[in-house]
C-alpha cells in the first residue's frame, strides 16, 4: 500500500513534466502571441517588446530556460501587468478554494441526503421530488442558472450580493469575522453546486438501492435490526464506494474554479484567470495554471484511489 | 491502481456469480426489460418524437415555419401564434433555430460518442491486456489527457481545420473530434476497470481452466459484459457533450454562424435574457428533455443491463 | 407506473412556474417597444446633460463614495499602456501637458493641463512652461525634467512602450527618438538617451526639438504616453512600481489598493493642485461580463457601468433606468474590411468591392444589432474630427442601394452570384458575430452570394489581420488623438505600416505626398478629405458600416459625468474626474 503510493506519487513528476512539455509547445503553437494587436507597431518597437519578455530567442531554448525555471520552483511572470504567476495562483487559488470547499461541502452533504432519501422512498412521492431535482439540476447550464439566479434574488428581490466573493481574500483573514458576506456567497455556490449535488445524488440512490437489493441487508433485517441501523451501519457505508469515485474528479474539477460562475459573478478566482491567461496568450500564466491543475487532478486521482481501497479491501494493487 | 477505474464500475456492474448466459440471451432479455421500463420507454419516445421533427423539419415547410436563418425586423418577439417559440436578436424565429439546434446537437452528441467509444475502448482494452508497464502508460496518459489544456487545443484544432475547404471536415465534425478527443478517457477507464474485474471473476477462471484461448475469452466472455456499462456510459455521455458544446460556445468557440447549435442558441441567448428571456427558455428547455431523455434511456439500459434483475 | 409519471407531472408543473417566474422578470421588457435612441454623439440624456459646476447641490464629503465598473488595466504606467481600460483609469491618476476635453459640441478640443499656456514655438523647438506649485502624490515638486524622463522612457526600446511610436518618426517626431528606438546596443544607450530632443530648460520649462514643425503637438503632447515620470521610484521598485504603497502619480487621484482582477479603490491626491475632487473615494470593479455588471447596477452595486448594447432596451423599457443611460460616442469605424490579394482574386475588382459596400443596410443594420445606439456611417473619418465630411458625401458612392449592388456585381462577371466564390469573414465578439450574421443575409438576400463567418478568439482574429490571411473581416479602427491624420496615415498608402487591406491607389498616395507636405492647416486637411473620398471611391480595403457608440448607465445621483466625445471611451468624462460628484438626496 505504501510503496503503490509511492510510486503513484513519483509517477506525477513525468506526467507533469509531459503536459508542461505539450501545453508549452500547443501554446506557441497556437495563433496570436501575448502582444499581438490590430494595430501594427514600428518594427524596432515590435522587437524591444519580444526581447524585454525573451520571446525573441529560439523556441528550443525558451523551453529549456522555462523548464530549467520550474525545476527551481519560479513559475515566470504574467505578461498582464507583469505579475508573478505564483501570487497570481496563490491569490486566485485561495478564493476558488474557498469556493470550491463550500460547493463540495454543499454539494455532498446534499447530494447524498437527497439520493439516500429518495432510495429509502424508492417510488413515493420524496424519491420523486429527489428524482426531479437531480434531473433538472443536471440539465440547466450553469450559466443560464446563474443568470436567472442572479436576476431573480438579485435584481428583482434584491435579496442577495451579486458582485465579487464574500469570503476573506487573504489567508491572514480566515478567522476574521468582518471579512465574510453571507450575502456574497449565496449565488456563487448554489450556482456552482447544483449540478454535482444532482450528480451525486443520482450516483447515491442508484447506489444505495443496489445495497438495499443485496442479501446482508435482508440479513440483517431479518435478525431484526431497526432500519436506522440498517441504514447507518449496513447500507450508507456500502453505498458510498462508487460515490467517493464520482467526488474525486468533481472536487477536483471545482478547484480549478469556474470560469463562467466567476466572470459572472466577477469573483477573481482561478477558473478566470486560467480562461483569460487563454484567451490572451499570457504565456506564463497558461503554463502556470495549467500545471497546477494538473497537479489537483492527479492529487485527487490518488487520494480517491487510496481512500477506495481503504473502503474496499478487495482492491487489488497493480 | 485498478481503484478508481474500476471504482465507476459498481454503479454498472455485473455482479453475477452464475454463468454468463449466451450472447443473444443477455441482449433479448434486456430489451424485453428495457420495453418495460415506462420511464425509459417515455425517454426514447421523447428523443425519437424530437429527432423525427428536427429531421423533417427541413423537408416540410409545415413543421419548420420560417427558414431558420432568415433575418427579419420582428426581433425579440415572445410567444406567438406564428413565431412558437418568439423570435431572436436579427429577428430569426427561435422555434426553427430551435429544431436545427437539436439536430446539430443531437449530431455533435452522437458524433462525440463515436470518438469516445473507438479511442475508450482501444486504450481500455490495451491497458487491461497489456502487460503492467503499458496499463501503467496507457493509465498515465489519460491523467495527461485529463489535464490537458483543452481550450488551446480547440482553438489551435480550429485554426487548423477551418477555411482549409476540406469538405469533410465542417465546423460540427471539428467540435466533435475537440470534445470527443478530451471525453474518452472515461470510457478507456471503465473498459480497463470493468475487464480486470471480471478477469477475477468465476466464469472467466473456469473458461481459462477449461483451456478457452485468450482472444476467445475476452470475445465471448469479457467484451459483451463490459459492453453493458459502456453502452450506459456512452449515453450520458451525449448529454455531457451537448454541454460541452454550450460551454464552448459561451467562450466564443462554438460552431460556424448562421447556423447554432443549442448551445450557441442558449449562450447567445444568455445574453439578451433580460431583454427577451424566451431567447433562452426555449433552446435550454430543449437541451433539458434531451438530457431527461438520455438520463431515463441510460436508467433504464443499466437496469435492462443489469443481470440480477434478469429474469 | 402512474406515480411515475405523476412525478413526471410535477416536473412539467415545476418546470411551467419557472418559466413564468422567469417571464415575470423580464416583464414589461418585450420588444414592441423601442424608442428610437439619439443619434451618437448628440445624445444629451439627463444624466449627460448635468453641467459641471458643483454649486450647492453636492452631498456631504462622507457620501461621496462611489462605485463603477471597468475592464481590468494591464499596467498602470502611463508609457506602457495600449489598452481602452489601461487609459480610462490612468487619466484618472496622472496628467499631461495638455488635456484634451469635450468641446460640448461632440468633438474635443485641446486644453492647456499642467502646461501653463500655449507652448512657445521657434521653428522646429517647442517650449513649454509649467504651472506654478505642481506636485506628485508624494510630495515631491513635479518638475520640467519629469517630462524630459517620460519623453526618454517613450524612446526606450527597454521600456517597450506600446506607444512610444507617438514620440516617434510621422508624428511628434522628437530629435533622436528614432535612433534611440531602433538601437540594440546597450553601450550605445546613455549616448543616445543624451541626444534626446527633450531638456529641461529650468524647473518650469521644458523644451522638445523636432525634427520638423507639427502642427498637432498639443494634441499628442495629451497622449498617456507623454505624461511624466519618476525614474526615481521606477528605479527602486523596479516592475512593481505601479503597486498600491509604490505608486507615485500626479493626477486628482491616486491607487489606494488594488487587487487583481476584483477592484481598485482611488482615492483623491492629497497634492493635486488643481480643482479639489468632490468624490472621495472611486472603487473600480475590474468586470467583463458586461450582462453580469448590468445586473450588479440594477441590483445597485454599481453606480456607473459599460453596458452591451443588447441591453439598452432593457434600460430603456424601465422608465427609472431610462434616465441613467449615458450613450457614449467613440472615435471607432467598423467596416467590413477586404483584403484586395486575398487568395480568390475577386476583391481585387473595384465591382465585386462596391456590391459588398452597396448590399448592406446600415440602418437596418444598426437597429438589429445594436437597438439604435451607433451611427450608421459610410464615411471614415469619425464624427468630432476635424475635416469629418459626414454620409452625404459618400452614400451615393457606397450608401445602401440594392440594385446598385446588383448591377455592380453583374459588372464584375458574377450576375446574380453566380460563379462567385465563398468568401470567409473573420470575427470574435458575440456582436461582431451579429454584424456578420446581417451581413451573410444581406449578401445572400442581395447579391446571392454566400461567405463563411470565422469566429475566433481576439489574439487569432489579430494575427488572422497582421498575417493578412482573410478575405473579409469586420474591424475598424480607433482613433488614438482626435486628428484626421489618425484616421488615415499608415493604413491605406502603399506599403503604409496598418495597411492590410493592400490597398494601393495611386489617388490615395497622391493625396497623402500633399496632406504630409501641406504647410498650412486648411490645406492639410484638404488634403486628407481628398484622401478618404479617394479611399471610399474605389473602396480601398474599407468599406464604413457605423461609428460605434458605448453606452453606460450613470447613476442619476451622480453629477457632472460628461461623455468622452471621441478622446478615449473607457470611462466617459475622465478627463474630468474632479468634476464628478454625488448629489445631494
Amino acid at each position: 500500500m505504501l510503496g503503490y503510493t509511492l510510486r503513484r506519487v513519483l509517477w506525477i513528476i513525468p506526467v507533469l513534466w509531459v503536459i508542461a512539455t505539450l501545453t508549452f509547445f500547443l501554446m506557441q503553437a497556437v495563433p496570436g502571441g501575448p502582444f499581438t494587436s490590430e494595430k501594427q507597431r514600428p518594427p524596432a518597437l515590435e522587437e524591444a517588446l519580444q526581447a524585454k519578455y525573451g520571446l525573441n530567442e529560439p523556441l528550443w531554448q525558451q523551453y529549456a530556460t522555462y523548464m530549467g525555471n520550474i525545476a527551481r520552483g519560479d513559475l515566470g511572470i504574467s505578461f498582464d501587468g507583469d505579475r508573478p504567476v505564483s501570487g497570481i495562483i496563490r491569490h486566485s487559488g485561495f478564493i476558488s478554494a474557498q469556493i470550491a470547499i463550500l460547493s463540495f461541502v454543499v454539494a455532498v452533504t446534499f447530494g447524498i441526503s437527497l439520493g439516500t432519501i429518495s432510495a429509502l422512498n424508492h417510488n413515493k412521492p420524496l424519491d420523486y421530488a429527489g428524482v426531479l431535482f437531480a434531473t433538472v439540476g443536471a440539465s440547466v447550464p450553469n450559466f443560464v442558472l446563474a443568470a436567472f439566479l442572479s436576476i431573480i434574488f438579485g435584481v428583482e428581490l434584491g435579496w442577495l450580493k451579486l458582485l465579487g466573493w464574500g469570503g476573506p481574500p487573504e489567508i491572514s483573514d480566515i478567522f476574521n469575522p468582518s471579512a465574510y458576506h453571507p450575502s456574497k456567497m449565496v449565488l456563487p455556490v448554489v450556482a456552482l453546486t447544483v449540478l454535482p449535488a444532482a450528480y451525486i445524488a443520482r450516483v447515491t440512490r442508484a447506489s444505495v438501492l443496489e445495497v438495499l437489493s443485496q442479501d446482508y441487508i435482508r440479513t440483517a433485517r431479518a435478525k431484526g435490526l431497526s432500519e436506522f441501523w440498517v441504514v447507518m451501519r449496513h447500507t450508507i457505508r456500502n453505498a458510498l464506494i462508487p460515490v467517493l469515485t464520482v467526488i474525486g474528479p468533481i472536487a477536483a474539477i471545482l478547484v480549478s474554479g469556474s470560469f463562467i460562475i466567476e466572470s459572472t459573478f466577477g469573483i477573481p478566482g482561478l477558473g478566470r484567470e486560467s480562461i483569460t491567461a487563454v484567451q490572451r496568450r499570457d504565456y506564463g500564466l497558461i503554463m502556470g495554471t495549467t500545471l497546477f491543475y494538473a497537479l489537483i487532478v492527479a492529487i485527487a486521482n490518488l487520494i480517491v484511489d487510496v481512500l477506495y481501497a481503504v473502503v474496499d479491501p478487495r482492491i487489488r494493487y497493480r | 491502481m485498478a481503484t478508481q477505474d474500476a471504482a465507476v464500475a459498481p454503479l454498472f456492474a455485473d455482479h453475477s456469480d452464475g454463468i454468463v448466459r449466451g450472447h443473444r440471451g443477455l441482449w433479448s432479455d434486456a430489451w424485453r426489460r428495457m420495453l418495460q421500463n415506462k420511464l425509459a420507454m417515455l425517454g426514447l419516445g421523447a428523443l425519437a418524437t424530437i429527432l423525427v421533427m428536427s429531421l423533417v423539419a427541413t423537408q416540410m415547410n409545415v413543421v419548420e415555419r420560417h427558414a431558420p436563418h432568415d433575418i427579419t425586423t420582428a426581433k425579440q418577439l415572445g410567444p406567438t401564434g406564428d413565431h412558437f417559440f418568439g423570435t431572436d436578436q436579427l429577428g430569426r424565429d427561435t422555434w426553427a433555430r430551435t429544431l436545427e439546434g437539436v439536430r446539430i446537437s443531437l449530431q455533435i452528441g452522437l458524433g462525440t460518442q463515436l470518438v469516445v467509444l473507438s479511442l475508450g475502448l482501444f486504450f481500455g482494452v490495451l491497458a487491461a491486456f497489456g502487460g503492467k508497464l503499458t496499463d501503467n502508460l496507457v493509465m498515465r496518459f489519460t491523467d495527461i489527457m485529463f489535464s490537458f489544456p483543452d481550450l488551446l487545443f480547440i482553438i489551435l484544432l480550429r485554426e487548423i481545420l477551418n477555411g482549409q475547404g476540406i469538405k469533410f471536415l465542417t465546423g460540427t465534425m471539428v467540435m466533435i473530434l475537440a470534445i470527443g478527443m478530451i471525453a474518452w478517457t472515461t470510457i478507456a477507464r471503465l473498459v480497463r476497470g470493468q475487464m480486470l474485474s471480471l478477469g477475477e471473476r468465476d466464469f472467466v477462471t473456469a473458461a481459462r481452466a477449461l483451456g478457452a484461448t485468450r482472444w476467445r475469452i475476452v470475445t465471448t466472455h469479457m467484451l459483451p459484459n463490459t459492453l453493458g456499462p459502456v453502452i450506459v456510459a456512452v449515453t450520458f455521455g451525449i448529454p455531457t457533450a451537448i454541454f460541452a458544446e454550450a460551454a464552448l460556445s459561451f467562450l466564443g468557440l462554438g460552431i460556424p454562424a448562421p447556423a447554432a447549435s443549442l448551445g450557441t442558441l442558449v449562450a447567445d441567448g444568455n445574453r439578451f435574457v433580460q431583454v427577451n428571456v424566451w431567447n433562452v427558455v426555449f433552446p435550454a428547455g430543449a437541451i433539458a428533455v434531451l438530457m431527461l431523455s438520455f438520463t431515463f434511456i441510460g436508467d433504464g439500459l443499466r437496469d435492462a443491463l443489469d443481470p440480477r434483475t434478469r429474469g | 407506473m402512474n406515480i411515475r409519471s405523476r412525478g413526471f407531472l410535477l416536473f412539467a408543473g415545476l418546470m411551467s412556474i419557472m418559466l413564468v417566474a422567469a417571464a415575470a422578470c423580464s416583464s414589461g421588457t418585450s420588444s414592441g417597444d423601442k424608442t428610437k435612441t439619439a443619434a451618437a454623439g448628440g445624445g444629451k440624456t439627463p444624466a449627460a446633460g448635468a453641467t459641471t459646476s458643483t454649486g450647492g447641490e453636492q452631498a456631504p464629503a462622507a457620501q461621496q463614495k462611489i462605485t463603477i465598473q471597468s475592464a481590468e488595466p494591464q499596467f498602470y504606467d502611463p508609457h506602457r499602456s495600449s489598452f481602452e481600460q489601461d487609459i480610462g483609469i490612468e487619466r484618472l491618476l496622472f496628467r499631461g501637458l495638455y488635456n484634451l476635453t469635450d468641446d460640448g459640441k461632440g468633438g474635443v478640443k485641446v486644453e492647456p493641463g499642467l502646461a501653463a499656456a500655449e507652448p512657445k514655438i521657434a521653428g522646429n523647438v517647442y517650449t513649454v512652461t509649467l504651472k506654478s506649485g505642481l506636485k506628485w502624490s508624494d510630495g515631491k515638486p513635479l518638475t520640467a525634467q519629469h517630462f524630459v524622463d517620460g519623453a526618454k522612457r517613450g524612446c526606450d526600446p527597454g521600456i517597450a512602450a506600446d506607444y512610444g511610436y507617438i514620440w516617434g518618426p510621422g508624428y511628434l517626431d522628437l530629435v533622436g527618438c528614432e535612433a534611440l528606438q531602433a538601437n540594440k546596443d546597450a553601450a550605445q544607450k546613455e549616448a543616445l538617451l543624451a541626444k534626446l530632443g527633450a531638456r529641461a530648460v529650468d524647473d518650469k520649462t521644458v523644451e522638445f526639438t523636432l525634427t520638423k514643425p507639427n502642427p498637432r503637438f498639443t494634441t499628442l503632447m495629451a497622449i498617456w504616453v507623454t505624461f511624466p515620470a519618476r525614474l526615481d521610484v521606477i528605479a527602486a521598485k523596479g516592475d512593481q512600481w505601479t503597486l498600491p504603497g509604490n505608486i507615485v502619480s500626479n493626477g486628482p487621484f491616486i491607487l489606494k489598493d488594488m487587487t487583481p482582477k476584483d477592484h481598485a479603490t482611488l482615492i483623491p491626491n492629497p497634492n493635486w493642485t488643481g480643482k479639489k475632487p468632490a468624490l472621495q473615494q472611486i472603487t473600480v470593479k475590474f468586470i467583463d461580463d458586461l450582462s453580469a455588471a448590468f445586473r450588479s447596477y440594477q441590483s445597485h452595486e454599481l453606480d456607473m457601468t459599460r453596458i452591451s448594447a443588447t441591453d439598452i432596451a432593457v434600460a430603456k423599457a424601465d422608465s427609472a433606468l431610462a434616465k441613467e443611460v449615458l450613450v457614449n460616442p467613440t472615435g471607432r469605424i467598423s467596416s467590413v474590411e477586404m483584403n484586395t490579394q486575398a487568395p480568390s482574386k475577386v476583391l481585387g475588382d473595384l465591382n465585386v468591392r462596391i456590391a459588398l459596400a452597396r448590399a448592406v443596410d446600415r440602418e437596418a443594420l444598426n437597429e438589429a444589432v445594436f437597438d439604435g445606439t451607433s451611427t450608421p456611417a459610410t464615411y471614415w473619418v469619425v464624427k468630432g474630427i476635424k475635416g469629418h465630411q459626414g454620409n452625404e458625401a459618400f452614400d451615393s458612392i457606397i450608401g445602401f442601394n440594392a440594385d446598385a449592388a446588383r448591377k455592380a456585381l453583374a459588372d464584375a462577371g458574377y450576375p446574380g452570384g453566380a460563379g462567385f466564390p465563398e468568401l470567409g469573414i473573420v470575427v470574435n465578439t458575440p456582436e461582431r458575430k451579429a454584424v456578420a450574421e446581417f451581413l451573410q443575409q444581406s449578401y445572400k438576400s442581395v447579391l446571392g452570394i454566400n461567405i463563411r463567418i470565422d469566429q475566433v478568439d481576439s489574439p487569432t482574429r489579430s494575427a488572422r489581420f497582421q498575417k493578412e490571411d482573410f478575405e473579409l473581416f469586420i474591424g475598424g479602427w480607433q482613433i488614438d488623438y482626435p486628428d484626421i491624420e489618425n484616421t488615415l496615415f499608415g493604413l491605406f498608402e502603399t506599403d503604409g505600416g496598418n495597411n492590410h487591406y493592400n490597398c494601393s491607389n495611386p489617388d490615395v498616395d497622391a493625396a497623402l505626398k500633399i496632406a504630409l507636405a501641406a504647410t498650412s492647416e486648411d490645406a492639410r486637411i484638404k488634403a486628407y478629405q481628398n484622401m478618404e473620398t479617394a479611399i471610399i471611391k474605389n473602396v480601398c480595403g474599407v468599406a464604413p458600416l457605423y461609428q460605434d457608440s458605448l453606452p453606460f448607465m450613470v447613476n442619476r445621483k451622480l453629477g457632472g459625468v460628461v461623455p468622452n466625445g471621441s478622446i478615449d471611451s473607457g470611462l466617459p468624462g475622465n478627463y474630468c474626474v474632479e468634476c464628478w460628484f454625488v448629489k445631494a438626496s
